[in-house]
């Protein structure tokens, strides 16, 4: 009998013909994680990782930060598919488990087995009742369920469960660019995109010396927070700082954010080109603040055409934080560091921003040359320990 | 010079000592500033603490710099017996602690709290039907040193805690892991609460670390400012930090490797010692081979010191913070008075060599001859 872990896919059973390489992503995802510490096989209805005891847990943890799977069974394997080995496995399952009533599920893939599921069940919820005083077998509310699966070469028996993350495996629906600023919102809005698939470059703008280089660092955190969800997150800096203080100098401090706004998607939308990102995803939340009414996003989102997904636009600000409590980026998110979008904020930014004037006010400023500039010069952000520290430790 | 004394302190290792010279020249901002040195410490300081929670699979928050392991037992033991008094005013230890962890026990037994000493079996195991015994519901606490500085006596922890756990799941169990860091394999999560210190495994002296599991409710004893290192406020000692990151990863590669030598050698003295009249081996079958006490019948353990001094060996009586006084440990296993009267401690390392061991055991030859015969006389 080996101890492993079982994984039951998640909406991947709306896929037909494709599924073969939602799986074949999922596993790869999986190796990527576990390293030589775990051995992955699949078939379409489940798949088993099996990890030696001193990287089990380790193992356990990882999984739960996978995409694309529905739940984690921790399980056990019997040696062959014989009754009598079944209920020997499945005594010595329950033997440490305390309870007054159970009831067991059996799930049959193998349609030769000589008995049927419900046959099953019966007679192992019989092993279970003779072998311990006090119990008592209740099919509707039962204080533990044991779940029996007679596959082809092994059954599998299992009692604990752990809610998988759902979604699909990351980077099966292609890349997308996250703009990453450094607060709460956006790196929920890159779970998110996760969630369903989307493999993640970041875009960040940094405005020396109005901003720091903890602000840089913060997002360098909170992108390798959220590479522990699928690979490694690229981040792509861009110095924003002549290109702000231009607009500072030049436009109606009312228009200051909406303007910046649209420079930051027009830089944007180059690099995900650049890098064949399909869509740029954001933290923006409806009428959170004056660049989210709906009039800013419209004009703020006219400038590019590829679409802009807003997973959380949807969301309360608690929900949000909510969910950033819960990936682990709310902590590193809430460090007090001025990002570029909390500097030069006017008292009074334009709630119903105007197309015509925009255009207008951005006449004033030679963007296209600071654009390119900046995209030029724009720096790649790694995670990985500095080489210089790996030599000291 | 022939050092047999690695459980008092240790050289610092080559690479270890060229670390902190290193951080201490090339990373001077304090990391708590906010420009661009501060954070260069500080993101250095990371990546040395992350070292650290990595190798023992635990969080980075879960460990606290301290100046040694004498103040992270004050930590363990003050902190959490204050925390969780309201559950109880009940602390088990055993009888094969550190020096400082009785000190600090007379301290809280001063405020308030009433102490318990569990037996141990004649191998130095601790007593678990005496512990089971001695668990009660207002129990908060015990602790037991992983290796036992005066013989080497290891204790089982992890079955130490299921034991506890299973009399009381609210009682914490803290482990003085300083003569086991480096030496055996440890793991954190045997235990709720643990101390360490740098200089016994080839690092820096002047710092040690606490871990504490961050389910352990525990009352601060310091205050101030700062990020990191919690218990412990204040600008944090990067240079240090980073050259006790170091040596941990150093020393515990090749334990296994390393402690097969070192038993060799270890076997090796007690047949040659084991041929004295006047000489008692004090060693069980759970002692590691690190560390080797010995009672000599008829000399001050003292003298015989000093006179292996003239030779320039070193080694150690009872154990360095404890000079003096009879053995503790040496009374806990054998209850022979005379026996723990006078003892010797010669502790090995990886670093000693066969030729080293050879020229002490006729040492010992000579100077064992010389004061048997003063003895006489007298």
């Amino acid at each position: 009998m080996q101890k492993l872990i079982m994984i039951k896919y998640a909406e991947l059973n709306t896929k037909k013909d494709n599924i073969g390489m939602f799986l074949k992503a999922l596993k790869q995802n999986i190796t990527e994680k576990l390293g030589d510490k775990a051995t992955i096989l699949f078939d379409k209805g489940r798949m088993f990782i099996k990890a030696s005891d001193e990287h089990f847990d380790e193992v356990l943890l990882k999984v739960q930060k996978v995409f694309g799977i529905h739940e984690i069974m921790i399980g056990y394997e019997t040696s062959s598919t014989d009754i009598e080995v079944i209920e020997e496995a499945l005594l010595l399952v329950t033997r440490d488990l305390s309870f007054t009533s159970f009831k067991v599920e059996t799930k049959r893939s193998d349609k030769n087995y000589p008995l049927t599921s419900l046959e099953i069940s019966k007679h192992l919820g019989g092993v279970i009742l003779k072998s311990r005083d006090c119990i008592v077998v209740d099919v509707h509310h039962p204080e533990v369920t044991i779940n029996v699966e007679v596959r082809k070469d092994h059954a599998y028996i299992y009692v604990d469960k752990i809610k998988g993350l759902g979604g699909y495996p990351v980077g099966t629906l292609g890349k997308g660019l996250l703009m990453l600023s450094g607060g709460i919102d956006s790196p929920v809005a890159g779970f998110l995109a996760m969630k369903r698939g989307v493999k993640l470059e970041a875009i960040y703008f940094e405005s020396p010396p109005h901003t720091s280089v903890e602000a840089k660092n913060k997002v360098a955190t909170l992108a390798s927070i959220l590479s522990e969800y699928g690979s490694s997150i690229k981040v792509h800096v861009i110095h924003f700082t002549e290109i702000q203080e231009e607009i500072y100098k030049k436009v109606p401090h009312e228009y200051l954010i909406t303007i910046m706004r649209r420079m930051m998607y027009r830089i944007a939308a180059k690099v995900a080109y650049q890098n064949r990102c399909k869509i740029l995803v954001n933290g923006e939340s409806i009428g959170q603040v004056a660049s989210q009414t709906l009039s800013s996003m419209a004009v703020i989102n006219e400038v590019v055409k590829i679409p802009v997904i807003r997973p959380v636009a949807c969301l309360d600000k608690l929900e949000i934080i909510e969910l950033a409590k819960k990936i682990g980026t709310y902590e590193t998110s809430i460090l007090p560091y001025e990002d570029c979008c909390t500097i030069f904020v006017p008292l009074h930014p334009v709630i119903n921003p105007e197309l015509e004037k925009c255009i207008e006010y951005e006449k004033l400023l030679p963007y296209e040359e600071l654009i390119k500039n900046a995209i030029l010069h724009e720096t790649i952000l790694t995670n990985s320990p500095k080489k210089e520290f790996e030599e000291l430790l | 010079m022939i050092y047999l004394d690695y459980s008092a302190t240790t050289p610092v290792a080559y690479d270890v000592l060229e670390s902190y010279i290193r951080a201490t020249k090339d990373f001077m901002g304090n990391p708590n500033s906010i420009h661009g040195l501060g954070v260069k410490s500080k993101a250095l300081m990371h990546s040395a603490i992350k070292q650290i929670s990595d190798l023992f699979s635990v969080l980075e928050s879960e460990i606290t710099f301290t100046s040694g392991a004498t103040m992270s037992n004050n930590l363990a033991l003050i902190g959490t017996a204050l925390a969780n008094m309201k559950y109880g005013n009940h602390i088990l230890v055993s009888k094969l602690e550190h020096p400082s962890i009785y000190q600090i026990c007379k301290y809280l037994e001063n405020i308030g709290f009433e102490i318990g000493y569990i037996e141990n079996t004649q191998d130095g195991l601790i007593d678990f039907e005496d512990l089971k015994h001695q668990m009660r519901e207002d129990t908060i606490l015990v602790s037991v040193c992983a290796v036992n500085s005066e013989m080497g006596i290891r204790q089982p922890l992890k079955m130490i805690r299921q034991i506890i756990k299973k009399e009381n799941p609210h009682t914490f169990l803290h482990s003085d892991m300083t003569q086991a860091l480096g030496k055996v394999a440890i793991n954190l999560h045997d235990v709720d609460l643990a101390s360490a210190t740098a200089h016994k495994i080839y690092g820096p002296k002047g710092i040690g670390l606490f871990y504490k599991n961050s389910r352990v409710p525990f009352t601060p004893l310091l205050y101030g400012s700062g990020t990191v290192n919690m218990y412990n406020p204040g600008t944090p000692p990067v240079p240090l930090i980073v050259a006790f990151s170091k040596a941990i990863r150093l020393a515990t590669n090749d334990l296994d490797k390393r402690e097969n030598f070192i038993r060799r050698l270890n076997d090796k003295i007690i047949s040659e010692l084991s041929k004295y009249d006047g000489v008692q081996i004090n060693h069980t079958k759970i002692c590691i081979p690190h560390i080797l006490n010995i009672s000599l019948d008829n000399i001050k353990a003292e003298t015989f010191l000093h006179a292996l001094e003239e030779y320039e060996i070193y080694v150690s009586t009872n154990t360095a913070c404890s000079s003096g006084e009879i053995s503790t440990t040496v009374m806990a296993v054998y209850d022979d008075k005379k026996r723990a009267s006078s003892t010797l401690r010669i502790s090995l390392s990886y670093l000693t060599t066969t030729d080293e061991v050879n020229k002490f055991l006729s040492c010992f030859r000579l100077v064992y001859e010389k004061l048997s015969l003063l003895k006489k006389e007298e």
